[in-house]
């Protein structure tokens, strides 16, 4: 990544990655009717959208490539904003909700903030630093939201009907 | 690169209205999610691709995208999907499964189309188990594997090895990725369309419900392949391979089967060729 224009790249990807698996996780939990779940994962993709809505906004009069999918320069497989699908469970509670994209808004800001305090371009690193920050605050917003749901206790999921058993 | 476009079509547009209903945490989400961002890489349109499946799990992955589909029958997707490119040779053929539906119910297809080598890019879901059914051991499954009823004590059957059998028949392009990696399986899947003959694409996709010891996989595969056109180094590759090595095995330059279209007849020409 060199470019203002690249650096917007890849936040458009990161924002729009992030929302379409917070939709698929919204959608995936609905079917089991988990609908506190549902409607905090819905939350996540609106916010993302808004957020992506911004990014978008940034890209006027400057060149913002294409980037193919396997050419982004991210830290791990997926974007970082992106929640994984795999540490959903059809029992899971808003704490896990919660702690699923506090997690992916701690990568987000990780990200910025390595390119704010190491980038060799001077806008860029601004940038950086800028989307860092509104990272920072939406870690602090989930922190603060997380503590009204206590951690479920142990065996939180135990099914004595579950939808899929070995035959 | 090119510059960004409002006129390009989005990984969103080749997805339907209809919504998953697979397990939360099924890899399947990564692998439809990657199916469509290579066919917004591609910028194909629409219309001009087809998406066939068997029965199972991710055989459901047409109904989920905005592309033709058809849902057919328990293991016959390929021979469905030949069909289809023989009489529409202009349209991207896409076929999803598993490996239940691809290597047990439709093994022989399987063979058989790899050796034909019809332009296909078949994408194959492995997660070692029959998951729609509820838990049996696949063609795939480790032979000591106690997870079923069926197999209490394991099948104590080899597995099958998909990448072994499609490079001896004559598969074209053969490749296998992660879900838990979806740059790398997109990549793989633009790869597969734009290859002239039959790609296999072989996903490791682990089913959380009935496999969740799959999770791990993600500490398992490893980067290994680079593409050859030779043969030989295909095999040695496979034969070192420990079931969790990543990226193109083997891309050969065979050309595609495509019979040629015979001089078109008329209707009475061909009523001739049945009067006794």
């Amino acid at each position: 990544m060199k470019t203002v224009g690249e650096f917007l790249a890849h936040a458009i990807a990161l924002e729009e990655e992030s929302a379409v698996r917070f939709d698929e996780l919204a959608d995936a939990l609905e079917v089991h009717h988990n609908n506190d779940v549902t409607e905090l994962f819905r939350k996540m993709a609106h916010y993302s959208r808004l957020h992506l809505a911004e990014a978008k906004e940034m890209t006027l009069g400057v060149d913002v490539p294409h980037i193919k999918p396997w050419d982004f320069e991210w830290p791990d497989e997926e974007a970082p904003e992106t929640p994984e699908m795999e540490g959903t469970h059809y029992m899971m509670t808003p704490y896990h909700a919660l702690a699923l994209a506090l997690e992916s808004e701690r990568r987000g800001q990780s990200f910025y903030q390595g390119l704010a305090d190491n980038h060799e371009n001077d806008k860029l690193r601004e940038m950086a630093k800028e989307f860092a920050e509104e990272e920072g605050e939406h870690v602090k917003l989930l922190s603060e939201m997380i503590t009204r749901y206590p951690p479920p206790k142990e065996g939180w999921d135990e099914d004595m009907d579950p939808p899929n058993v070995a035959d | 690169m090119d510059m960004l476009t409002a006129e390009k079509l989005t990984a969103q547009d080749y997805r339907s209205d209809l919504k998953p209903v697979w397990c939360p945490g099924c890899g399947d989400y990564a692998v439809i999610a990657a199916i469509a961002k290579a066919l917004a890489e591609l910028q194909l349109p629409r219309e001009d691709v087809a998406f066939v499946s068997g029965i199972g799990c991710s055989s459901r992955i047409p109904a989920y995208s905005a592309v033709y589909g058809f849902h057919g029958v328990h293991g016959r997707a390929l021979p469905i999907a030949t069909g289809l490119k023989m009489a529409r040779p202009d349209m991207t053929v896409l076929v999803a499964g598993g490996d239940g539906d691809g290597f047990s119910i439709g093994g022989n297809h399987f063979m058989h189309a790899c050796r034909r080598n019809a332009d296909l890019t078949y994408i194959v879901m492995d997660n070692s188990v029959y998951g729609m059914t509820k838990g049996q051991a696949s063609p795939t499954t480790e032979p000591d594997w106690e997870g079923s009823k069926l197999t209490p004590d394991g099948t104590h059957i080899t597995p099958f090895q998909p990448l072994e059998i499609a490079l001896s028949a004559g598969a074209s392009f053969i490749s296998r990725a992660f879900s838990g990696k979806p740059a790398e399986l997109t990549r793989q899947i633009c790869e597969g369309v734009n290859h002239k003959g039959f790609s296999l694409i072989h996903v490791l996709s682990p089913c959380v419900t009935f496999r969740p010891e799959q999770r791990a996989y993600k500490d398992k595969v490893h980067e290994e392949w680079r593409p050859t056109a030779d043969r030989t180094e295909a095999f040695q590759k496979l034969m070192a391979d420990d079931g969790f090595a990543t990226g193109i095995l083997y891309q050969g330059t065979k050309p595609p089967f495509r019979p040629e279209m015979g001089v078109p007849a008329t209707i009475a020409e061909i009523e001739a060729q049945f009067a006794v």
